[in-house]
């Protein structure tokens, strides 16, 4: 799916309200970014598609993050001396349709 | 069913506080399309105040530590000043919410009362004024919730969205925060009350529901610290982690060590309650199937509420049991206590 310069500047809350996104996509998006036992925090475009910061206070089960389609990358963050219990899980997934959009507002995980 | 047993500090089911939904009056000076509690100009009666004073104390000893005033619309009720005062004194907190549609100093003078105020929203201007059948509505509301902002209100917007409204949700949210608006309480639009007879089309479905929780992820991202924003959707894989929230509830008078659930107040057993327009206390939503009733605001007692724990509460430990349950191998994100309300009218159905 081509995306054009307006679109590429179009915030993406727009983009996923818009009924031109089309609900499969929509499903197919919730369905890669809700992990079992993990609690979304950030969750903003990149180069991946959507990219996506969980906490957990539990050691991650890399299972449920590697049983979904198109991780573009995954990085695991332990809190260490700031907090024991607490692990930053940082991935991108790929989402066609969003691909490469606002790509240069933030970097990759 | 769920047997473990939590102290009384912990959360009552999927809500942070213990929280009494109180519906003073279903009068309005709207009769909105969608409207979940079917309110509007007709009806003409309130709840009394002396009653309601009386069932504070009672609804204070068993847990609830706030109330939230809605309707009908609350500025509609004549007792709404000494109603808030009394709340307050018996140890409430009190919020409200407003259509916004009355005089600001009407609006001000509750506002000045309460710990938190709402103004209900359902789209930019032209949903929202055609599902409230009024064309300044919209303008309305926003110059209130401005107003009140603009005078040191703490104020919140409540946004229902239908479905064909989600898209606007981003250039709402840009606009009420930019009129003050420092908490966003953003959910689908219940099938409910009114709502039954709108077009099939305005029913959410699986997708939409996913669209909308994306939308709020992506608007906190949007918006930063300057506003929180809540979604009544929640992934489905996460309640069934916290099904121990619903332990009191569910736990076995059998196991050792375990407080019986008709041993606990009611505030760790039934969460929201509602308090109809007709003093019905109802658990979870006004339109919960209305077998499941707890007592009424003239019954209330210490007496009717150990008969309710030790007899009808059973019914709902069943529903509630098998809702999460049904959590166990869902997926996608689901609006629990809506969710909650349709499987009470399937319930009753079996009855």
């Amino acid at each position: 799916m081509g995306v054009n310069s307006k679109q590429l500047s179009e915030r993406l809350s727009k983009r996923l309200a818009n009924y031109k996104l089309k609900d499969g996509v929509i499903s197919r998006i919730a369905e890669r970014i809700l992990v079992d036992g993990l609690e979304i925090r950030r969750f903003d475009v990149c180069i991946y598609g959507i990219c996506i910061d969980y906490f957990t206070d539990k050691i991650p089960r890399l299972d449920g993050i590697f049983s979904k389609v198109d991780v573009g990358r995954v990085e695991i963050f332990p809190y260490g001396i700031i907090d024991w219990d607490r692990f930053l899980v940082r991935v991108g997934f790929g989402v066609d349709e969003l691909e490469g959009m606002n790509a240069g507002n933030r970097p990759g995980p | 069913m769920i047997e473990k047993a939590m102290p009384t500090e912990m959360r009552s089911g999927f809500l942070p506080g213990r929280i009494v939904h109180l519906h003073p009056t279903r009068l309005c000076n709207l009769a909105c399309l969608h409207c979940y509690s079917d309110s509007g100009p007709q009806h003409k009666t309130g709840l009394d105040l002396e009653s309601l004073e009386r069932s504070f104390a009672l609804l204070k000893a068993e847990g609830y530590q706030s109330i939230s005033i809605s309707g009908g619309e609350p500025l509609t009720y004549v007792d709404l000043l000494p109603l808030i005062e009394r709340a307050r004194a018996a140890g409430f907190r009190v919020t409200m919410i407003s259509n916004g549609l009355f005089p600001t100093e009407k609006l001000g003078a509750a506002a000045s009362k309460l710990d938190g105020l709402a103004i209900s929203f359902d789209g930019m201007a032209e949903a929202h004024n055609r599902l409230r059948s009024r064309s300044d509505a919209f303008a309305r509301a926003c110059s209130s919730l401005a107003w009140l902002a603009n005078n040191g209100h703490p104020v919140a917007a409540a946004i229902s969205l239908t479905r064909s409204a989600i898209s606007e949700l981003p250039d709402l949210a840009d606009h009420l925060v930019a009129l003050g608006a420092r908490r966003l309480q953003v959910r689908p639009t219940a099938l409910a009350g009114r709502a039954k007879t709108m077009a099939d089309a305005s029913a959410f479905t699986a997708a939409d529901r996913a669209r909308l929780y994306l939308v709020v992820l992506a608007l906190q991202q949007e918006l930063g610290d300057q506003v929180q924003i809540q979604c009544d959707l929640a992934p489905v894989h996460g309640l069934w982690q916290q099904r121990a929230a619903y332990g009191n509830l569910l736990a076995s008078c059998d196991r050792q060590g375990a407080i019986c659930p008709k041993d606990r107040p009611l505030s760790e057993l039934v969460n929201p309650l509602v308090i109809t327009d007709t003093g019905v206390l109802r658990p979870i939503a006004f339109d919960f199937n209305p077998c499941f009733d707890v007592t009424t605001i003239e019954t209330l007692s210490q007496d009717s509420l150990a008969r309710y724990k030790r007899q009808g509460l059973r019914r709902l430990q069943t529903l509630i049991g098998s809702a999460l349950a049904r959590l166990r191998d869902g997926a996608g994100v689901v609006d629990w206590f809506d969710y909650c309300t349709r499987l009470s009218e399937e319930a009753s159905a079996e009855l």
